[in-house]
């Protein structure tokens, strides 16, 4: 029974990390209406910088994600504007080519830069273990939960308090309504997708204390939050926060109690089954 | 089976091939064979990947899981029971054909980034398992082919062998995916890709369709794995099962241009020899570079050429082409054949299709409630009623689009027995043809084309198609403009091959959803004297209609549909003088006044 709990102590905070990358992947997506395959090499750009600034000007990384926040933004901005902008009335595929394209170029562009080589950051903060009771928690992982989880809120707030966030939602809804109601379509667009990097930035930070950095890195963790988003349905953030939690806690158990280098496979086959199923996700296609 | 030789466009291509295969041999150097293998093994693969990525439009980026599967099931079979990797190739692709088929089920309706993540997530889990699989697989480090030299073998001492067969695999896959693209099932896969519900409509078993081209391209690329993985003699999960290498196959095929025979072709050749140069000159920058390029060439083709190679120089070439000289002489150009001879109808016959009590829910709307009515043969019934009034919801289950809650739609079939039918490609095959109330042409494919997608319905021959095609577009008008796309015709056009799509069907029921809509009054009297025409030739009319005049002229009965019920029926006079009709389109005030 302690070791379940521990367990799923264990997967509740492994999905405060997902929270984050998922909540900026379905917020692109339904906003922009894109499924943003390069997400995972926006995550692997932003541990590289954080690993940079902690290694040459020793910032921590807790700090040093406040400006790669800021450089992800611009990074997804850019993005939209320069290569999605372009191809929003093209077919679904030649988007999704578009972002594998820069997907491909940014994970070769790492190659070519740092070498296959792995990567961390020096950090002190966020390693360490603590007790309670029978029960241990990383104290990193505990803070990445805690952020993931006011990021959630706050994000939710911002969509629902704000000029800009209601614009956000009433282009998520119809885009050409929202213009006629003088929404700045494409200016909302680079908006969303900016905030959809800055989130990964963010995470990039909270996870360099834990985990190492290499080119493939931010495969391995987008193809978990493609999963989670679907699971909770794409474009849905209270989707992608449930998501997160329920693909964190059967991350663990499935790490323990089938096999370790199978979790991923579990995970792939509910996914499967969702798609096949109910394709609208748990939480249905909403923009909430 | 195949192309005909004396064409411009078939002996150009022979050459270029046969200039494809003898550069690597009369070069002969480790380095240029080493090129050519890689080259007919990518362009072999982007073809085959074409079938389902192209034709059918479902964007795999899983593809190299067939791969994998040929290249593991022919090592296995090899190291283990030394049996011979041509007899792998064989299981690998049967294997690879009956997971394409598992795999389809489940992710038939996905589309677009839905259908591309399910088959990445395949491909992973396959991955996975054949990792932790160790004590078969060899888990994550692979295993090496045992060094048996020969043919049965497929290894090679002289690389020049593995240009040959690999050259003559690539062509294969060449032939067969030209050879669908030709036939019945490649038309049908297009026009899938243009607009599902379209056809449904024109009979086309979408399910079937779809998993076949699944197949295919499952077993062909699962072949070309066995080859390449024998070729390297080593085979490891990471780079058989790679998602890396399932981007690299869509990729070619889409900067050649996706849905075309040459395309993939074209995109391998172009983009492939650039990577492989830069790969080679730039090493010692890192070992990124060709990744690089390939991520550059992409992003620059989707901004400036979304529609590839083939989108872009395919015009000039074929207008090239078009100049050469036919060897030899020409076949005449086809005569139409006289139209079947039809009993002509005078006078209104028996029941040919039925609707009893339908009722249909939208959640709390009450779309249809209890709606009954019976088409005779050779009549044209009119169902009016104002907007929203639920008359496309009828029609809709009238032709298996939806099917209705309770009740029941039976029809007079091909042989004359009454049937139900499920869906709208049954319908289609009983004798029913619709139209759509917004026009969906196959907007990619000229109107020819359009019209044969019916006409297939019954032959499978392009030839037979044409003809009945050339018969349908006389009959509605269309014989100007057949070799126009189809989305460049105007309303009116669109709205004639809307008609001219059912009609080739060969349909003994039509069903027209307001084909007058939106209509210049000439074009209005060409329309009803259209209909009238193909009452006569013997097919019973069903229209839906917010042209009065044209309906008052044209029905010998019309439906009044209102709130989802039936108001009224009877003979056009019948209804208009009725007050409850007069009521439901202009209020009750009006009938006051």
């Amino acid at each position: 029974m302690e070791i379940l709990i521990q367990l799923v102590i264990n997967g509740l905070l492994l999905g405060g990390a997902y929270t984050i990358i998922s909540l900026g992947l379905t917020l692109i997506f339904g906003v922009v209406r894109v499924v943003n395959f390069a997400h995972g090499e926006f995550l692997m750009i932003g541990m590289y910088l954080v690993y940079l600034i902690a290694a040459h000007l020793g910032l921590h990384p807790y700090l040093g994600l406040v400006p790669v926040a800021v450089i992800l933004f611009a990074l997804g901005a850019l993005t939209q504007k320069g290569i999605i902008q372009p191809l929003l009335n093209a077919d679904e595929h030649i988007q999704i080519f578009a972002t594998v394209g820069v997907s491909t170029i940014l994970l070769n562009l790492a190659l070519v830069v740092f070498g296959a080589n792995v990567y961390r950051a020096p950090a002190e903060l966020g390693t360490g273990l603590f007790n309670v009771g029978p029960f241990s928690i990383v104290s990193g992982q505990l803070i990445t939960f805690v952020v993931g989880i006011g990021l959630a809120a706050l994000l939710n707030l911002f969509m629902h308090r704000t000029y800009l966030g209601r614009a956000l939602r009433a282009v998520a809804q119809h885009r050409y309504a929202a213009t006629l109601m003088g929404v700045n379509v494409y200016n909302v667009y680079a908006i969303a997708f900016g905030l959809g990097a800055a989130f990964v930035g963010v995470a990039a930070g909270l996870l360099a204390p834990q985990y190492p950095v290499f080119p493939t890195v931010g495969t391995y963790f987008v193809l978990t939050a493609f999963v989670i988003v679907v699971l909770g349905g794409l474009g849905s953030l209270y989707g992608a926060v449930a998501g997160s939690m329920i693909i964190g806690v059967v991350d663990t158990l499935a790490g323990y109690y089938i096999a370790p280098d199978l979790k991923e496979v579990v995970y792939f086959g509910i996914f499967l089954l969702i798609l096949a199923l109910k394709p609208t996700g748990l939480f249905g296609a909403g923009t909430e | 089976m195949f192309p005909d030789i004396r064409h411009p466009r078939t002996y150009v291509s022979l050459l270029l091939l046969a200039l494809m295969f003898v550069v690597p041999l009369v070069g002969n150097t480790p380095v240029l064979s080493n090129l050519f293998v890689l080259l007919f093994v990518f362009s072999a693969l982007s073809v085959a990947w074409n079938i389902v990525g192209g034709y059918v439009g479902q964007l795999s980026l899983g593809h190299a899981v067939f791969y994998g599967i040929g290249g593991y099931t022919a090592t296995l079979l090899t190291q283990n029971y030394e049996i011979s990797p041509w007899i792998g190739m064989v299981v690998g692709a049967m294997l690879s054909g009956i997971l394409a088929v598992v795999i389809s089920y489940p992710t038939l309706r996905l589309k677009g980034p839905f259908f591309a993540l399910a088959t990445i997530a395949v491909l992973e889990v396959v991955r996975l398992l054949v990792i932790h699989g160790e004590s078969w697989s060899g888990g994550s480090s692979g295993i090496s082919l045992p060094l048996n030299i020969g043919w049965k073998w497929i290894i090679f001492r002289e690389k020049i062998n593995y240009v040959i067969i690999a050259f003559a695999l690539f062509l294969f896959v060449l032939w067969a995916s030209w050879f669908i693209r030709k036939s019945r099932i490649g038309h049908y896969l297009i026009a899938i890709r243009e607009r599902e519900d379209a056809a449904l409509a024109v009979g086309i078993h979408t399910v079937r369709a779809k998993i076949t081209a699944a197949v295919i391209s499952a077993m062909l690329t699962s072949i070309i794995g066995t080859f390449h993985i024998t070729y390297l003699t080593f085979v490891e999960p990471a780079s058989a099962f790679s998602l890396e290498l399932s981007i690299q196959i869509a990729m070619f095929a889409l900067i050649g241009g996706l849905g075309t025979v040459a395309g993939p072709v074209a995109g391998t050749f172009l983009v492939l020899p650039v990577a492989e140069l830069a790969r080679g000159w730039l090493s010692s920058v890192g070992n990124g570079m060709h990744g690089l390029v390939y991520g550059v060439i992409l992003v620059v083709v989707v901004l400036t050429i979304p529609r590839g190679l083939a989108g872009a120089f395919g015009p000039a070439i074929s207008r090239f082409l078009e100049n050469l000289p036919y060897l030899g002489s020409r076949r005449p150009a086809p005569t139409p054949a006289p139209e079947p001879e039809r009993k002509l109808r005078d006078s209104i016959g028996q029941p040919v299709l039925k609707a009893e009590n339908l009722v249909k829910r939208f959640g709390g709307l009450l779309a249809t409630n209890n709606v009954s009515l019976t088409l005779h043969e050779g009549e044209i019934l009119g169902v009016i009623g104002p907007n929203g009034a639920g008359k496309t919801t009828v029609f809709n289950q009238l032709s298996g689009f939806l099917s209705p809650d309770q009740g029941r739609v039976s029809m007079v079939g091909q042989d004359g027995q009454w049937v139900q039918c499920k869906k709208p490609d049954e319908f289609a095959h009983q004798g029913l043809g619709r139209t759509f109330q917004i026009a969906k042409p196959f907007t990619g494919l000229t109107v020819l084309e359009n019209i044969m997608l019916g006409a297939f319905i019954h032959t499978a021959s392009r030839h037979e198609a044409e003809q009945i095609a050339l018969q349908v577009a006389e009959l509605t008008d269309l014989t100007r403009h057949l070799n126009i796309e189809a989305r460049s015709l105007t309303v009116g056009g669109m709205k004639r091959l809307e008609i001219a799509r059912a009609l080739a069907i060969r349909p003994h029921i039509l069903l027209l959803d307001e084909v007058m809509a939106g209509l210049n009054p000439t074009d209005i009297d060409k329309a009803i004297a259209m209909i009238r025409r193909i009452r006569d030739s013997g097919v019973s009319v069903l229209l839906i209609e917010h042209m009065m005049q044209a309906t008052m002229a044209l029905s010998d009965r019309i439906i009044v549909i209102n709130e989802g019920g039936v108001l009224v029926s009877g003979t056009p006079k019948e209804v208009i003088e009725n007050p409850a009709v007069i009521e439901a389109y202009l209020g009750q005030e009006f009938q006051d006044a």
